[in-house]
């Protein structure tokens, strides 16, 4: 699997060109910390996450981190909280935009007529849901019928903030701060959306593998499509519609970090039990079109049932992936 | 309709429309409920009210400049060539947004993202530099000073509504 990494000037006598690989980071996952137990914060100091940037060669980034809030050294973690909500809410706008959920509901809706089995309410849990906005939506459009609607994530300022604005809107769903496989009860269909970059290393396959360990009859997981525009079409997008400095720079680094269709479908692949498709994927797209991909997973009985209920979308599923350079 | 009369009067229709999207995009990003319409059309009125002072403003001051000028007649043409002159600009770039606005609106969701892709955002990142340039090109075909200032001051005029609407009333989230 393709590390994200990008090449940066080997510095130093002798050393010419490019040739030291260094990680490409977000700062939303540098500046959080969580006792997975507890859920409680755990303390960040500023300057390590500064360090961390810099030798990164991320010096916008580090300039980023320099100005927010601390106390003696350690981020402040209320302030960091609201940033992260500030920050998912002009997210938010963009997934509305550019119609994020209704493409979800245009897929799970077939996926759960698939995998459904009759007597048994479906229940669909949305993996890192953030502030909820893909579960409120399914919820508000009411367009999968009677389904139990979850989202779950490790922030709890994120869960807090989906929990109010579910309530606000009487939206029949709910949040939960916690791992989403260690639910009680397993999911019908686990969802996410701009998540699986995040996941790095072997951490993506073992995603995959913790769906199909769970008991999920299928998973469907919208992420940054892997395209050469991708970065310049993120700087150009979070420059003109996100105000918040750290959203606008990770919008960018999220571009990049993005999975091609290949590292994903080898990953997916690793979960026994699922068989991974891809939904329009890049290489049969137009690029201008192409900002996010969809991977769904369902049991191998399953494939026909879902062809079958997507209808002529289905022409648009792959089972197969082109290893892609990158040019980033 | 004779240039004097049409050219201030889709100058100020473009400002208005201009002002009621500023409102909206200076509200977009703070309210993170699903179902926000009414939220969005009081964005909306806001920036068109914020638009409304500002040409209330302009027009006192180009009330005083043709008040003040010699040959207020000459005045006037000079004011109404330079209007043209912004709309040269201004014109495509706006015929452009509500082409894509309407794109957006009617199209599918596959080209409808293509439009935004390719239309919206990028059009929104141009915004005030297309504005900057009408205003420059009306006041450098200006026939006097007090013209080339009265069009630079209205073309930036124009680009304060979104940050005052968004500072007064939606700097926190909702």
């Amino acid at each position: 699997m393709t590390t994200a990494a990008r090449r940066v000037p080997a510095r130093g006598p002798g050393l010419a060109g490019y040739r030291t690989r260094v990680p490409i980071l977000e700062i939303s996952d540098l500046i959080i910390r969580h006792d997975v137990a507890t859920g409680a914060s755990l303390p960040v100091r500023r300057d390590e996450v500064i360090a961390a940037l810099r030798a990164a060669g991320d010096r916008r980034g580090a300039r980023i981190v320099a100005g927010l809030p601390h106390r003696d050294g350690v981020l402040e973690a209320a302030a960091v909280d609201r940033l992260l909500v500030r920050t998912h809410t002009e997210l938010q706008r963009l997934n509305e935009e550019l119609r994020i959920a209704e493409q979800l509901a245009e897929l799970l809706g077939p996926l759960l007529a698939a995998v459904a089995r009759g007597g048994e309410r479906p229940r669909v849990v949305d993996v890192g849901c953030g502030i909820g906005y893909a579960v409120r939506w399914l919820a508000a459009a009411g367009v999968l019928g009677d389904v139990d609607l979850s989202g779950v994530d490790f922030n709890p300022a994120l869960v807090a903030e989906a929990t109010r604005l579910a309530d606000v809107e009487g939206l029949a769903c709910r949040f939960v701060r916690g791992d989403a496989f260690a639910l009680p009860g397993s999911a019908t269909v686990y969802i996410s959306v701009g998540v699986l970059h995040h996941l790095r290393g072997d951490a993506l396959g073992a995603f995959f593998r913790a769906q199909a360990d769970a008991g999920a009859q299928a998973y469907c997981h919208f992420d940054i499509a892997a395209t050469r525009l991708a970065p310049v079409g993120a700087w150009m997008f979070h420059r003109a519609r996100m105000r918040e400095p750290l959203g606008r720079h990770d919008g960018v680094v999220s571009a990049r970090r993005a999975h091609t269709d290949h590292d994903l479908m080898t990953a997916a692949r690793s979960a026994p039990g699922l068989v991974p498709l891809l939904h329009r994927p890049t290489h049969h797209s137009n690029p201008f079109c192409a900002s996010v991909r969809p991977l769904l997973g369902v049991r191998p009985q399953e494939v026909s049932a879902l062809r079958a209920a997507l209808g002529p979308a289905a022409r648009h599923l792959v089972t197969d992936s082109r290893p892609m350079r990158r040019p980033w | 309709m004779s240039a004097a009369v049409a050219v201030p009067v889709v100058l100020a229709s473009i400002a208005l429309v201009d002002a009621a999207l500023a409102g909206f995009r200076a509200a977009t990003g703070r309210n993170g409920l699903i179902r926000k319409r009414a939220y969005y059309v009081v964005a909306m009125r806001r920036g068109l009210a914020g638009g409304a002072a500002v040409l209330g403003c302009l027009a006192l001051v180009l009330g005083a400049v043709l008040a003040t000028a010699p040959d207020p007649g000459t005045r006037y043409t000079g004011l109404t060539q330079a209007g043209i002159s912004m709309l040269w600009v201004i014109g495509p770039f706006a015929a452009v947004v509500v082409a894509s606005l309407v794109g957006y609106a009617v199209l599918p969701r596959r080209p409808a993202t293509f439009l935004i892709l390719l239309g919206l955002g990028p059009l929104t990142l141009i915004r005030p530099w297309v504005t900057v340039a009408a205003g420059l090109t009306a006041a450098w075909t200006a026939l006097d000073l007090p013209t080339a200032v009265c069009t630079v001051v209205a073309a930036t005029s124009v680009l304060a509504v979104e940050p005052w609407v968004h500072r007064r009333w939606y700097a926190e989230p909702a």
